[in-house]
């Protein structure tokens, strides 16, 4: 069974955050990009089921050149080919666009991706990729059972505990949830020979995208700010002594 | 901005979703703000309770796809048929919740509607004439205000919890049945069953105290710091879900969208940053406490009382406090 798995790179601490002249777009200092820890996941997912049935995995990213280091670590995690789509969009119809044309370059039976992404907290690119493909899709997986290599049968979330059991024809994307498997450990030795392995890439043209697809439309950024508070929490201060004392104070005046 | 708003009404086993109740409500001001009309429309079977249960909710008109194969139907057919009838309502805004099945459902809606969406709203209102959203970005430390253009289109999610119970009203709306050719929509994938969790040896949401611990404590060998406090406090030990996907602690612990909603008298968040999974299924609690090294964190928007500090600090001390206190109450 061929694996797609779509990794985002993700910056770590974001600073000095503005609106793109473009209003459509943000910009910042982003440190290291690492791995979306979603998409983490579904990369591990994707090898176990490797592990079991044979197959390859081929980890896709979109971004420019700062994205190969997150490649790179697919790689040493054990993915076969590793694939860069030279666009950077935060759009999610943009992106979504992209990727479908992306994925209809490579082969596979099965796409992988998170439920989203720490950076944007949209959860849509995967999905939205599913329809435009046309693939059948499920998000929330937990669970992922291959069935007479034509077919795979997921548990996936509904929330509150309620879970629903979806049997997919192949081709199908799967927004897998996180903790489906245990994250591995990568040996730093493995993240150095995995810096040799080619990556190849996609640009736009390759994609064959008419530009208009790649600019975002209908909206545009105003104002990004930290979280207006919407209620005033009571701070404690002082020495833990203090604070403990305060704070069970607090809790028994509740009950 | 002359088209309807089109809700989505969430519902299973003939109850209707909470989240329905704040989208109506929120959907009627802004109906009522910029003069036009509010449409419902539910898609399953057998809908009859599901739509008296929000007929008086003050929109004009509710919408009903009743069709047996939609009673347990995948989601790829749920995004056709929702998207066949705002096709036909041609609305201006779409609003639906951002629970697991708004997750769902939102991007293949959007993507059939070749609209855009804005998922993880906290706020949809009108600013300047324009329909304005709020949304999280990086972990929820910083809020972005996306202005629509005029006379653009969009499917909004929005999260539970921000906005105020929905009023009734006189006005009843009028119920449209609408049939879809459900079993004409291309579909790949069934839906083969509904399972429930199984319990387990505690249910956390009976609890009246609650000490939480999210992925600040580190590691599986530090969660005894917590799980003494909780001890100390005769409460039971809870987690966010990073720590149930680490294995430290069982899913049966877990708070939040895909774990359990909690309403404890007492909920002591203990190094969880406050992810809107997680406060989705704790912001109803009566007294929240977040003890969190980062100021920041989102936990302290819903926080009655923080301490911002490290909670191997605290947790100790306010474990020796309440123990101390008990023995002076015996």
């Amino acid at each position: 069974m061929n694996i797609v798995v779509c990794c985002k790179a993700v910056p770590g601490l974001v600073t000095d955050l503005k609106i793109g002249l473009d209003g459509r777009s943000l910009q910042y200092q982003g440190q290291l990009l690492s791995i979306n820890e979603c998409d983490e996941y579904a990369l591990e997912e994707a090898l176990t089921l490797k592990r079991a049935h044979g197959g390859q995995v081929t980890v896709i990213s979109m971004g420019g050149i700062k994205v190969q280091d997150v490649l790179y670590y697919a790689l040493a995690k054990g993915a076969d080919k590793a694939v860069r789509v030279d666009c950077e969009s935060q759009d999610p119809r943009v992106a979504s666009a992209v990727l479908a044309a992306a994925l209809k370059k490579l082969e596979f039976d099965l796409v992988l991706t998170g439920t989203q992404s720490r950076d944007t907290l949209g959860g849509q690119v995967g999905i939205a990729a599913a329809n435009l493909l046309g693939l059948p899709f499920a998000y929330a997986v937990v669970d992922v059972e291959l069935h007479d290599n034509n077919a795979v049968k997921v548990r996936k979330e509904l929330g509150g505990g309620r879970y629903a059991e979806v049997e997919l024809a192949l081709p199908a994307l799967l927004c897998v949830q996180t903790g489906i498997q245990p994250l591995s450990f990568v040996p730093p030795a493995r993240r150095i020979r995995a810096r040799q392995q080619p990556v190849s890439s996609l640009s736009p043209t390759d994609l064959g995208l008419p530009a208009d697809q790649l600019v975002p439309k209908g909206y545009r950024f105003v104002a990004v700010h930290p979280p207006e508070r919407t209620h005033q929490v009571e701070l404690l201060q002082g020495n833990r002594q203090e604070i403990a004392t305060a704070l069970l104070a607090k809790i028994q005046e509740s009950l | 901005m002359a088209r309807d708003i089109l809700v989505l009404v969430e519902h299973a086993e003939g109850k209707v979703d909470s989240i329905t109740s704040q989208l109506l409500t929120i959907g009627h001001r802004l109906a009522e703000q910029t003069g036009v009309k509010l449409v419902a429309a539910a898609i399953g079977h057998k809908l009859d309770s599901v739509a008296a249960a929000v007929q008086d909710s003050g929109m004009d008109k509710i919408v009903l796809v009743d069709d047996p194969a939609l009673a347990l139907a995948p989601a790829e057919v749920q995004a056709h048929v929702i998207a066949e009838v705002a096709r036909q309502i041609d609305p201006c805004l779409v609003l639906i919740g951002y629970n697991l099945v708004g997750m769902e459902l939102t991007p293949a809606i959007a993507s059939q509607l070749g609209m855009n969406a804005f998922t993880n709203c906290v706020a949809v209102e009108i600013r300047d004439d324009a329909v304005t959203v709020t949304r999280p970005l990086f972990d929820s430390t910083i809020h972005a205000q996306i202005v629509l253009e005029e006379n653009a289109t969009a499917v909004i999610a929005l999260q539970k919890g921000s906005f105020p119970p929905l009023e009734t009203s006189s006005k009843q709306a009028t119920v449209e049945l609408v049939s879809v050719d459900v079993t004409s929509i291309p579909s790949r994938s069934r839906v083969v069953g509904i399972i429930e969790e199984p319990r387990g040896e505690v249910d956390i949401a009976k609890a009246e105290i609650i000490v939480a611990v999210g992925r600040g404590i580190g590691n599986e060998e530090k969660i005894h710091f917590t799980a003494e406090l909780a001890e100390a406090l005769g409460g039971v030990l809870a987690c966010s879900r990073p720590v149930v996907d680490m294995g430290w602690l069982p899913r049966e612990r877990q708070v939040g969208a895909s774990g359990k909603t909690v309403t404890p008298k007492i909920y002591v968040a203990c190094g969880i940053s406050g992810a809107i999974q997680h406060l989705t299924g704790m912001r109803e609690a009566k007294r929240i406490i977040a003890i969190n090294k980062d100021p920041n964190a989102p936990i302290f928007q819903v926080a009655h009382v923080g301490v911002v500090g490290d909670l191997f600090e605290i947790v100790p001390a306010l474990t020796k406090a309440a123990k101390e206190a008990r023995v002076r109450q015996d």
